[in-house]
């Protein structure tokens, strides 16, 4: 098969959210269990033996959530809300609601109250890990989690099953960080859009089959590699909470951009590092959410979200910065001025961009996006 | 003596008030390190340590009183900071930046201990100001806790202050003082005690004090709890509420109606909506927040203790509990409506808020209603809503 046709299942997927779900219980039965993005360590809903689906939006009538939720509310929450209350979450018997922010804090009961799944639950993730009194704590929250999931499937996850389910997690990220390597070498080979595409589709779609197709797109791409112009696309970071739209991508392809890193929830979180396959499995997803990279969930004394920002830029090359900032995002927008000013004493391109769910105007983001990259010196020629 | 007349303790407030903001700025000259803290959280800790404790929360409330909000805004938008970020981060994080301190400036930190009972949005204010004044930050963590006691959010918590506890020693270089922490302890027991028999005067019918009354004489509850000053004002206040018993001053003319309200009051309009209330003799009798600070400490295992007490606050709890909470004081003071601020600045507070408020209408029967505003900023009021609202609300009293 060629590169179009493995990648075609992942945008199916995207263009016909839940029916992968469907027909995997048809197929086979089964529970299926979503999450709000990012932090679920999702390992637990797989092993338990429940399709686990990554909500990150969706095609929605958002006022059906305007009775619910004040106007200044996100719209991430919002989009879900509006998704659940139209219908369009039905395939779904669970959800469970991380806690990274006030709004996701309080989503879960409120969504409870007006829209109760059979089984729900919250991760209540540290918000500071730079102490060990983090590590224990966290080990106490995974086991909680674990033990409903178990209560909902009747079964306990035994430790070979967790294992196998993270060893399949850490293989499609592996694989998803290749094709990203690959991409940002070779933009030509595999746009950023489909790139993106691969990301957000593996969050919705059977997880092994997500592993056989990336597995076949990682052999095709490889055996491109020698051949063809490198390309020279202008090369941009972007960051923010959730890449959404992802016609974005294709505006920053037309212009003659590319991606090469991002810290997006739906993006480069969601794949940048596995768990270790130890004796003690709990800690080792434990382990991997403490290190993760950082957001604007909270700040990261040793590791802090601007000087990530600017080494990331500075080792990946990138030509400028595009943070694409979620309106009503609190905490994106408590850390925007700061990360907005260490790119400028990094001397690094950077432009702040507001999207909102189901709600962006792409005429204008094209606009400030094809005045960014006159700025960084890309072709504009092909943003018409 | 008039109903509604000025308490004389008020005068001492002001004083008690100045002379806190002024050893403030005596600690920062002469060395005590100025530690930043939130409203629901172990003060306790570090006035036991010695160190100034400063809150932020309050410079804001102040600023938002004084009607300048909007002003000290200004200088966080001009960088970027949105107006839908908390009005309190936005009047803390635009005196940073100004040019002009129309209520004084915010004291300085050496250090910043944050706790997140409350919201999510303080820990976001403490790291701009950590990166803003290049001080270390602490954050005490608290996982939101459900219905029942939690007992991993408390084992963590107290893994937490001692860990807390280690960073001041290292900070000061004196070994923390665990028998001073026990007097601290006491005076904080007694402060809140004497907080919420003044609080509870309220459910009298008609009643000497109100929440408008509370929202005006919580700042040492607040800020100096865990002092001899914060007893010493409010053992006054309860003489003056008990002798205003006696004497049969009312805190309204005709109170006719109690009321429940949520949550922060909207402070630059503060005196607007008392004289609303009281027009319809209706006495806002009653809020969860002015009894936040409803503290009890057991002296003999004192960090468990001050786990449980912050960490089980209403403010970090769930949906179900804070509906239960409201409701047991709606009975407890025999209120007949309640009347919810949506507050913007507000997130944990107001999400939701439609939701619990049917839920209390179907549980309790009593009439209700939720207006929209900001605790601090006038931009976002309109009084020609409010007042609908609320004029549809005293309708169904009747």
């Amino acid at each position: 098969m060629n590169l179009s046709e493995l990648t075609a299942p992942f945008e199916k997927a995207l263009t016909e959210p839940g029916e992968q779900v469907r027909q995997w219980k048809a197929k086979q039965g089964g529970r299926a269990v979503g999450f709000l993005m990012t932090d679920v360590p999702e390992e637990l809903i797989h092993a338990a033996g429940f399709f686990p689906y990554g909500i990150a939006g969706g095609n929605a009538e958002m006022e059906a959530a305007d009775a619910h939720l004040q106007p200044w509310i996100c719209s991430y929450a919002r989009n879900c809300l509006a998704l659940a209350l139209g219908g369009k979450l039905d395939f779904l018997d669970g959800l469970i609601v991380p806690q990274n922010c006030d709004t996701t804090r309080m989503f879960s009961d409120l969504l409870n109250h007006i829209r109760p799944f059979p089984y729900m639950d919250i991760f209540r993730m540290p918000r500071q890990v730079g102490r060990s009194s983090a590590g224990s704590y966290l080990i106490g929250e995974m086991e909680r989690l674990k033990y409903g999931l178990e209560q909902y499937a009747g079964k306990p996850i035994d430790h070979s099953d967790l294992r196998s389910s993270i060893a399949l997690y850490n293989r499609n990220r592996e694989l998803l960080r290749r094709i990203a390597d690959i991409h940002a070498q070779n933009p030509n080979l595999i746009s950023s859009r489909d790139l993106y595409t691969l990301i957000n589709g593996s969050m919705i779609m059977p997880r092994e089959e997500v592993g056989e197709l990336l597995t076949a797109i990682r052999e095709v791409l490889e055996g491109l590699t020698g051949s063809g112009n490198a390309g020279n696309q202008v090369r941009l970071l972007l960051s923010g909470t959730l890449l959404e739209p992802l016609e974005i991508l294709d505006l920053i392809d037309q212009c003659g951009g590319t991606v090469i890193g991002d810290d997006f929830q739906n993006g480069f979180r969601y794949i940048e590092s596995d768990v270790a396959i130890k004796d003690d499995l709990l800690d080792a997803l434990a382990e991997r959410q403490l290190n993760r990279i950082p957001s604007s969930a909270f700040d990261i004394e040793h590791r802090q979200r601007r000087y990530y920002l600017t080494e990331v830029a500075e080792d990946k090359n990138a030509s400028g910065v595009i943070f694409l900032h979620l309106g009503f995002c609190e905490p994106e927008n408590f850390d925007s001025y700061d990360n907005l000013q260490a790119m400028k004493r990094a001397g690094i391109p950077a432009i702040r961009i507001e999207t909102q769910f189901g709600r962006s105007t792409l005429g204008q983001i094209r606009t400030r996006i094809q005045a960014f990259m006159e700025m960084v010196g890309g072709d504009d020629s092909g943003c018409r | 003596m008039a109903a509604g007349e000025v308490f004389k303790t008020a005068s001492l407030m002001k004083e008690l008030m100045t002379r806190y903001n002024e050893t403030g700025k005596e600690a920062k000259d002469s060395g005590i390190p100025v530690a930043w803290v939130t409203a629901v959280s172990p003060v306790e800790i570090i006035y036991a340590a010695g160190l100034f404790p400063y809150y932020p929360e309050n410079f804001g409330a102040v600023a938002a009183a004084r009607k300048v909000a909007d002003k000290l805004s200004a200088f966080a938008e001009a960088r970027g900071y949105a107006r839908d970020l908390c009005g309190y981060a936005r009047c803390g994080i635009g005196d940073a930046y100004a040019t002009e301190h129309p209520v004084g400036e915010i004291l300085s930190p050496d250090l910043l201990f944050c706790c997140n009972t409350q919201c999510g949005s303080l820990p976001k204010w403490f790291e701009v100001a950590g990166r803003f004044y290049n001080v270390p930050y602490f954050l005490l963590d608290a996982p939101r806790v459900g219905l029942e006691t939690d007992q991993l959010c408390n084992s963590y918590y107290v893994e937490q202050l001692h860990e807390m506890i280690a960073f001041i020693e290292k900070l000061t270089g004196n070994p923390f003082d665990y028998d001073r922490l026990s007097e601290v302890l006491a005076l904080s027991n007694e402060a809140c005690r004497l907080w919420n028999e003044i609080l509870e005067t309220a459910a009298l019918k008609p009643a000497p004090f109100g929440f408008f009354d509370a929202s005006f004489h919580m700042a040492p509850i607040v800020t100096l709890r865990g002092t001899r000053e914060a007893v010493d004002y409010y053992r006054a206040l309860k003489e003056e509420i008990d002798e205003r018993i006696e004497q049969g001053i009312t805190a309204i003319p005709d109170e006719r109606y109690k009321i429940y309200f949520d949550h922060i009051p909207c402070w630059p309009r503060l005196r607007w909506f008392s004289d609303l209330f009281a027009s319809h003799g209706a006495l806002v009798a009653v809020s969860q927040y002015t009894h936040s600070w409803a503290y009890s400490f057991d002296l003999e295992r004192p960090l468990e203790s001050l786990a449980e007490n912050y960490t089980h606050e209403f403010v970090n709890r769930c949906f179900d509990y804070r509906v239960e909470r409201k409701i047991n004081l709606m009975e407890k003071y025999g209120v007949d409506g309640f009347v919810l601020f949506s507050n913007r600045s507000c997130k944990p507070n107001a999400i939701g808020l439609y939701a619990k408020s049917k839920l209390i209408r179907e549980k309790t029967g009593l009439p209700g209603v939720v207006f929209e505003a900001d605790m601090s900023d006038l931009r976002f009021f309109s009084e020609a809503q409010v007042l609908a609202k609320l004029e549809s609300f005293f309708e169904q009293l009747k």
